[in-house]
């Protein structure tokens, strides 16, 4: 057995992987709320709430983002 | 353009179909044969290199511990931590499989990745989709694990409404599919325009005199853009594998 890993659990790894996890997060955040809120145009006739979901899911995406990610 | 020879055909999603080499079996075509040829090829070294396993290593056997190596600490201890034994090598195959098949991409001959076809980066994703879940749920039961993922503790009640259906759908859909595109995209991307500069190059060199000086020059970028492939076939294999890892990490996890 070759004994040559880093010795300890090194927090650098978990932010790098953090990093690419994170594209999941800001996808769903954008076609859930974006996608709702097309939705309601469509129905209504409008045009705002394609652009107030797009928004609310980026905000939504990044707050859970820190929650995950960034509070500890 | 009006070459000598017509116009150039650039390279298109056409160039990833390939006919079956015996008859109509839609079964035996070339990505499927090196999908095959992977197995074998890792199959044999690892078992070469394994096969005399001594404390002074030889070379083959150095080289297949270190690969080894880097899945088991690098990507699965330091990870997963603690409980990481019993996933190494569910990642081990994958970072290998991934990574030899993305290789052939680049080996004169064989030069195409199967992971270009999305039909197996999905199949890939899918397997990893279900460790992660299944893992998880064993450890905290399908209740207890649903409701951690729907209800992140610590924020006001009527923020769930925003956050929940994000979870979910992070977990159950977005997770597997940017993993299955990711990969797929990458490989697609790659080849596609490796494809762009070489045919690129041996159309210009049939042209007329002033396109042949220029010839050279796109294949010098074919070959750079050759090394780069190689980079982003690591590089890939290597995404899909810590990612998997960091999910089943995830999984594992206690509540915050």
């Amino acid at each position: 057995m070759s004994q040559n890993g880093s010795p300890e659990t090194d927090p650098q790894d978990a932010g790098d992987g953090a990093a690419w996890s994170i594209v999941s997060y800001l996808l769903s955040g954008l076609i859930f709320w974006g996608g709702a809120g097309w939705l309601l145009d469509h129905w209504l006739g409008t045009k705002i709430f394609l652009l107030v979901g797009l928004v609310l899911g980026a905000a939504a995406s990044l707050y859970l983002i820190w929650l995950r990610y960034g509070r500890q | 353009m009006n070459v000598a020879s017509g116009g150039f055909q650039p390279p298109s999603s056409a160039d990833f179909v390939f006919s079956p080499f015996i008859g109509q079996s839609a079964y035996l075509t070339k990505p499927i044969a090196l999908i095959f040829l992977s197995v074998l090829v890792i199959s044999v070294f690892f078992f070469v290199a394994a096969r005399k396993a001594a404390i002074v290593p030889s070379r083959l056997q150095f080289a297949g511990e270190s690969v080894y190596a880097f899945v088991r600490n690098g990507l699965g201890r330091d990870i997963i931590g603690q409980d990481f034994a019993r996933f190494v090598p569910f990642l081990f195959t994958l970072f290998t499989f991934i990574l030899v098949n993305n290789i052939f991409g680049i080996v004169p001959f064989l030069q195409f990745p199967a992971m270009s076809r999305f039909g197996f980066p999905l199949v890939l994703a899918l397997l990893t989709f279900v460790v992660f879940h299944a893992a998880a749920i064993k450890k905290k039961g399908f209740g207890p694990y649903l409701k951690e993922i729907m209800f992140m503790p610590g924020i006001p009640k009527f923020v769930y409404v925003i956050l929940t259906p994000l979870e979910l759908m992070t977990f159950f859909i977005t997770r597997p599919v940017t993993l299955a595109v990711r990969l797929f995209a990458n490989m697609f991307a790659g080849h596609l325009l490796l494809l762009v500069f070489i045919l690129g190059g041996d159309h210009l060199l049939h042209g007329v005199i002033g396109l042949k000086f220029i010839s050279p020059f796109a294949f010098a970028v074919g070959i750079a853009l050759t090394f780069f492939e190689f980079l982003v076939q690591v590089l890939q294999a290597y995404i899909f594998t810590l990612l998997t890892a960091l999910y089943i990490a995830g999984a594992l996890a206690d509540e915050h």
